[in-house]
């Protein structure tokens, strides 16, 4: 019983001592809270499960970009043109199951339809990582190390606009998109009717996610991966191949992205420019929390979704980016690193 | 006699090389100057075409001022020149759609416009100055994002999304005289920017843009020289968003604002020559030549342009990071080295 209270103290005073080193974290979460709260109060509560859902996508999407971030140093500016590849491969594969599906009904392979989707998005996005990273990262990393950050990150929106726009040329600018990806009435939940896909998208993003944190915790080539980040030539020293854990890092976190693109089509229809909310919004979590903070940004992520959902509550749809947008601009002066803190070496400095 | 002749082209000499116009400059300027009276380029369609690219040629030299000089890539360009464009649209107002009729006289507007940018650009060279390059870039950003999300959204002022069409500066349906007023522009720019660059000042810019710390350890001020650079940057965009706003006498805030058109002037301005300034003037002509060509060649291919820019911008950063003003600068002292054992 006394040891009990013992643990009980310590831990209560490690709390305190945290909270008083990183003051803004615990002040984030309970505005966060708050404006849970009001929502919930104002717009009822199916406003902060919409939240909680994009919040869920919003950390996937942040995840990937932050990932990369961290253990490449390349600030990904067509993190949201690798979702709207994820949104159209799963329209491609989804689709044409679906009409078969009409014809022929099955009700096995309608569950399992959208899964396909999902697989593919994955797929397709893990490969286009791997092409653009060795295409256009890798020449330019074997060329120079000179100003990195910044010539990295132009390279990125030079790739970003390439891409939206090959696409409008390739498939035009029609929105493609699907009203639902599983026939199932809604579930109740007291008040609230979730339809299965919002709850799907959720639960997809947090398996995502806790793979993600099996993968780089348990498995040696996470280890590699977090090895790098840390120190590039300390890695290279004890063998890991640097070439093939970026190439690695970079298409895991596209496939990310594709994921997400993929998961929230019945959303986001698929078009060429889908992808610049999910991209503002990915950079927002990041700016939030801090550069290459992996698992704040799965906190951030909800941050945002709720401080989105609030500015459309209160404010209006058409403000939708410019209170963000402003929020973020004062995160960016007050604490340039981020309220959780940034880990990346070599950003500031750059 | 002979002395005072040498001593005036030492002098002209100075003052070319002050105002960063070498002898092969002039030609080009001069090249330019007559273009539209010699017959391919006389007919007002193609004249369009000469006009645009003088207004993205001068772009692409003030947004050089910033991301070649102290390194920080100006992402809410597009955005700021939105502000002169929509300042100077609205001051001329005399329309009904809008809350407000004061119909000043777009010469004057323009100005109040550009000052207006310039206003912003001092705000953002505050917001960004504690922040080093990609925070910079992003913060940047995000000013662009509000700044085009506070056009679509005060309707009142700016009409939203269905745009606003301001008066234009001359009567004439000529594109004549709008030629020469976007070369004159062009040129004003480059020279105030060679100034300030080849001056004190633009020592203190390249120095903070090389390395911060070091340039602030040795006694430069990076308040001022960061927030002078972005004011004066910022001014000359508002001044080019005015000029937009009363030549295309059309124009919505995704037209002119948008981060894509900061990324076309991006584009021009590296593919140009970072740190160069005239590097963009170079290429901005034969590039708007070469896209308005393939986009009236291949209309069934849209934005086609904007894939070409991102090709060429990915090759010149990864291959030949100085673009082209930096080739012509080392092909020139090639010449120069191949000539100079002939005179001794």
């Amino acid at each position: 019983m006394k040891e009990n209270t013992e643990v009980l103290k310590t831990l209560g005073d490690s709390i305190l001592e945290y909270i008083k080193r990183k003051p803004a974290v615990p002040g984030a979460i309970a505005v966060t809270v708050v404006i849970a709260i009001i929502i919930g109060i104002a717009g009822g509560p199916a406003q902060v499960v919409n939240a909680i859902v994009a919040g869920g996508m919003w950390a996937l999407l942040a995840t990937g970009l932050t990932m990369i971030l961290g253990v490449m140093n390349v600030p990904n500016f067509f993190h949201g043109e690798s979702f709207m590849v994820g949104a159209y491969t799963a329209y491609f594969i989804f689709t044409p199951i679906h009409l078969y599906l009409m014809d022929n009904p099955n009700k096995f392979l309608s569950t399992i339809a959208p899964f396909a989707g999902f697989f593919a998005a994955a797929v397709i996005g893990f490969i286009l990582g791997s092409i653009l990273e060795k295409l256009v990262f890798y020449p330019l990393r074997s060329k120079t190390k000179e100003r990195w950050v910044m010539n990295s990150f132009l390279l990125t929106v030079g790739v970003s606009y390439i891409l939206s726009n090959g696409v409008n040329l390739v498939l035009g600018p029609n929105f493609r998109g699907i009203p639902r990806y599983w026939d199932v009435p809604p579930i109740k939940f007291f008040t609230i009717r979730l339809t299965v896909d919002r709850l799907f998208a959720f639960f997809l993003a947090m398996v995502v996610l806790l793979l993600l944190w099996y993968f780089m915790g348990k498995t040696r080539t996470g280890r590699a991966i977090r090895a790098v980040s840390q120190d590039e030539a300390g890695a290279a020293m004890v063998g890991i191949n640097i070439n093939n854990i970026h190439t690695l890092t970079f298409s895991l976190g596209t496939s990310m992205a594709a994921i997400a693109g993929a998961a929230l089509l019945f959303m986001f229809q698929a078009y060429p420019t889908v992808g610049l909310r999910p991209l503002y919004y990915a950079w927002y979590v990041v700016m939030l929390v801090g550069l290459g903070n992996v698992s704040a940004a799965v906190v951030g992520g909800f941050i945002v979704a709720f401080l989105q959902t609030a500015t459309q509550q209160f404010f209006g749809i058409e403000w939708g980016e410019v209170v963000p947008t402003v929020v973020m601009m004062i995160v960016l002066i007050v604490a340039p690193s981020g309220i959780f803190g940034s880990e990346v070496k070599g950003i500031q400095e750059q | 006699m002979i002395k005072s002749t040498g001593k005036a082209s030492t002098i002209a000499r100075t003052l070319m090389s002050r105002t960063g116009f070498s002898s092969s400059g002039i030609i080009l300027i001069a090249i330019l100057a007559v273009l539209p009276f010699i017959p391919p380029f006389n007919s007002e369609y193609i004249l369009r075409w000469l006009v645009v690219g003088a207004f993205m040629a001068a772009q692409a030299v003030a947004f050089d001022l910033t991301a070649g000089f102290i390194n920080v890539v100006n992402f809410g360009f597009a955005a700021i020149l939105g502000v002169g464009a929509y300042t100077s649209a609205i001051l001329a107002n005399t329309g009904p759609h809008i809350i407000v009729q004061p119909g000043i006289s777009p010469w004057i507007g323009i100005f109040i416009g550009a000052f207006a940018s310039a206003f912003l650009g001092f705000i953002l060279g505050f917001l960004t100055l504690r922040l080093r390059g990609l925070y910079a870039a992003i913060m940047a950003w995000f000013v662009g994002i509000a700044l085009l999300g506070l056009a679509r959204t005060l309707t009142p002022l700016t009409r939203g999304s269905l745009g606003m069409s301001p008066p234009s500066f001359f009567d004439t349906p000529s594109n004549m005289p709008y030629y020469y007023l976007a070369l004159g522009m062009m040129i004003t720019i480059y020279i105030v920017t060679k100034l300030v660059t080849t001056s004190h000042i633009g020592l203190a810019f390249k120095a903070l843009g090389q390395n911060f710390d070091a340039a602030r350890a040795s006694g430069i001020n990076p308040t001022f020289y960061r927030v002078f650079n972005f004011t004066l940057s910022c001014f000359f965009a508002g001044l080019l968003g005015g000029f937009y706003a009363h030549y295309f006498v059309s124009m919505t805030p995704k037209a002119i604002m948008h981060t894509s058109k900061s990324v076309e002037t991006l584009a021009i301005a590296f593919i140009g020559g970072r740190g160069f300034l005239w590097g963009g003037i170079v290429v901005a002509f034969p590039f708007v030549f070469l896209l308005e060509y393939l986009r009236s060649a291949l209309p069934q291919l849209p934005g086609i342009h904007i894939i070409i820019y991102g090709v060429l911008m990915i090759l010149v950063m990864i291959y030949y990071p100085n673009g082209v003003a930096g080739f012509i600068t080392e092909l020139k002292k090639k010449l120069w080295r191949l000539r100079k054992p002939e005179k001794t």
